[in-house]
């Protein structure tokens, strides 16, 4: 009872002394501004043209930013732990190649996409040994994987488009339980990522390796099972996207998630999320990727220029991580 | 110790991966834009049936995306080899002029297929006349919006791949030039991709949110062509909408049957590598040749897709080759 007062006390001296929804808004998270920078474009969309709050666009946009999103998340588990993962596209299209081939070739559907999975899972673990184990850092060992998996999915397509897959393959991105199941699929992966990241002890590890490896290491942390479990999330959510991708899409390319690494990193950087490690949130992920994807859709109600919309996206992440920056350090000053 | 065993070991892959009894001067280089497309595999299974008819070898070259500096890498190496002629789809129009003018100074045939580039100096020129085909689509686009809706009237749009190729820009324009004999067809949008199946997917799904009352849209090549066969799958308006592509990738060709594509705009990538390979070898051995080559387009649609003639241009292991009597 004294404590509680003692707290409100402490927050009213807080308040007295001046400055305090300044501070308030200093000390709050950087995906709060990209949350009402978000909000403020679909509230100006909603007035600029009849067509962005329909239904048909809302349930479009979802699917568009659901795969995104998912690799975004996994993208940002690397993240946090100071690492990166550039490999990500190529293992969509690698694992998107795979699970399709399996498909056409009359593999029961949930068997091909264990085995997918799998996959995503053994190539994650393979990047995680090559950073944890051998040393190298993890910008070369995935740029590494950026060509090998792109080169594999080649090889196992031989260059081709792999169609001809049973319908059962499409109906998964087609259908919709009240929304689309894309986004069912993306909310299942948040909610899942986001209970690892804030309520488990792997989670905790995860920001503290990020935050200093070598402190983490002296505390008794392992830190090569750790690495291992930020890299499997995002190779095994990459897989999960190939596959999902390939549902939407109805076909697998060779060539297709190219440069998803670069949209993934960009969601979960204008997230919040630091490549100097420590810090990432899912949500913060989730945010970037559904700001891409309005902004995208934007560009085309509004007819804006391609190009155009090209540079303003550069601008926004430059901007962000600005301010982010900005914030940080007024913080760190006092 | 163990270092340079790995050393060791990855170099002889590499020599190995490259080896083969052929001596250069029986060697025709092909070198396509992009290695990870559908269409140059089939270029590069044309080049084979002619390296095989005449026996020599084809080397397949490439980058696996379309990459100007990297397929200048690629053509100087594969000049260096000192190969019987050069079969080369430029990536990109300006950039590779001048390093065509070197091969050919150097002696090499150059025979250029697809695209062209900025220089005089090759032997021959095999391409889809492109403007044509945007044209085609311009027609079959219209033909199909007065099939279903009794009159050749409605907002149009169109997809471009990727920005600043050449034989795009020409497709594109073939259809907006070929719009203008449908007075009453209003071109309303052109949104350009990244040459990637989903992005295409999405900005059909939002051009047609912009003009919900769009009745057509042309995309300018496989990519495209299958992400936007998909949104249009996926919105369930093939039988409203009037969806022309260029090309016949496996994708398009899915959502030809299934309706969601009224009509596929097709080339004759097989004919490019086949005839180019064939070219090049007659070049080499001093030949002269025509400098321009119309390799034809053809427009499919659900109706004749099974028509003979057009099965091969569909599927190339049911191409089958006659004697050329002329066009």
């Amino acid at each position: 009872m004294s404590e509680q007062i003692l707290v409100s006390n402490k927050f009213l001296e807080g308040t007295a002394k001046g400055g305090s929804m300044r501070a308030l808004l200093r000390r709050l998270p950087i995906e709060t501004y990209v949350i009402s920078f978000t909000v403020a474009l679909w509230i100006a969309l909603s007035i600029a043209t009849p067509n962005f709050l329909t239904e048909n666009n809302i349930s479009n946009m979802m699917r568009q930013t659901s795969i995104a999103a998912i690799v975004a998340i996994g993208v940002m588990c690397t993240i946090v732990i100071a690492g990166i993962d550039l490999s990500v596209g190529s293992v969509v299209a690698f694992c998107g190649v795979m699970f399709a081939q399996m498909c056409a070739h009359g593999l029961a559907l949930p068997l091909a996409a264990l085995l997918t999975l799998a996959a995503g899972v053994l190539v994650g673990v393979t990047n995680a040994l090559a950073i944890g184990r051998l040393g190298i850092p993890a910008f070369i060992v995935t740029l590494a994987g950026l060509q090998a998996y792109r080169g594999l999915a080649l090889l196992l397509s031989g260059g081709m488009t792999v169609g001809g897959l049973p319908a059962s393959v499409k109906d998964f991105a087609r259908g919709t339980l009240v929304l689309p199941n894309l986004f069912w699929a993306m909310l299942a992966v948040g909610v899942a990522v986001h209970y690892l990241l804030r309520f488990t002890r792997t989670g905790r590890y995860l920001y503290a390796m990020g935050s200093n490896a070598e402190a983490a290491r002296r505390q008794g942390i392992n830190t090569l099972r750790i690495t291992m479990v930020a890299y499997v999330l995002s190779a095994g959510l990459a897989a999960l996207a190939g596959i999902l991708l390939v549902s939407r899409l109805s076909i697998a390319s060779p060539s297709m998630a190219n440069a998803y690494e670069l949209q993934a990193i960009a969601a979960a950087v204008v997230g919040g999320a630091s490549l100097f490690g420590g810090r990432g949130t899912v949500l913060g992920a989730v945010v970037g990727a559904v700001l891409f994807t309005t902004m995208s859709n934007a560009a085309v109600l509004l007819s804006v220029d391609p190009f155009w919309e090209m540079v303003l996206e550069g601008l926004l992440i430059a901007l962000v991580v600005y301010l982010d920056n900005l914030q940080k350090r007024r913080q760190s000053g006092g | 110790m163990k270092k340079t065993l790995l050393l060791g070991a990855a170099l002889a892959a590499f020599t190995l991966a490259g080896m083969n009894g052929a001596k250069a001067e029986d060697t025709i280089a092909v070198i396509v834009k992009a290695t990870t497309s559908e269409y140059w595999q089939w270029v590069f299974k044309g080049a084979e049936d002619a390296g095989k008819q005449l026996g020599i070898k084809v080397d397949k070259l490439g980058t696996p995306k379309d990459d100007a500096a990297g397929q200048i890498a690629v053509l100087e190496s594969a000049a260096g080899s000192k190969p019987a002629a050069i079969v080369i789809s430029p990536t990109i129009y300006e950039a590779l002029g001048d390093p065509i003018s070197a091969v050919s100074d150097a002696g090499v045939p150059v025979i250029m297929i697809d695209s062209g580039a900025k220089t005089d100096k090759y032997a021959a020129f095999l391409t889809t006349n492109n403007e044509a085909g945007g044209k085609a689509a311009a027609d079959a686009m219209a033909s199909c919006i007065k099939e279903r809706t009794g009159k050749v009237a409605g907002k149009v749009g169109y997809l471009t791949a990727m920005a600043g190729h050449e034989s795009l820009d020409s497709r594109d324009k073939g259809f907006v030039e070929g719009l203008k004999a449908y007075p009453d067809l209003k071109l309303v949008g052109n949104r350009v991709a990244n040459n990637e199946e989903a992005e295409g997917m999405s900005l059909t799904a939002d051009m047609i949110t912009k003009d919900s009352d769009l009745v057509g849209l042309f995309a300018d090549n496989a990519q495209m062509g299958t992400g936007a066969g998909a949104s249009i799958a996926e919105q369930k308006l093939g039988a409203k909408f009037c969806l022309v592509a260029f090309d016949s990738d496996a994708g398009e060709v899915e959502h030809l049957k299934d309706g969601s594509i009224y009509a596929l705009i097709i080339q004759d990538p097989y004919m490019m590598g086949f005839g180019g390979v064939w070219y090049g070898y007659a070049a080499a051995h001093g030949a002269r040749l025509p400098k321009d080559v119309d390799t034809g387009v053809g427009t499919v649609t659900k109706a004749n897709m099974d028509d003979p003639k057009l099965a091969g241009l569909l599927d190339v292991n049911k191409r089958k080759l006659s004697p050329f009597i002329g066009n």
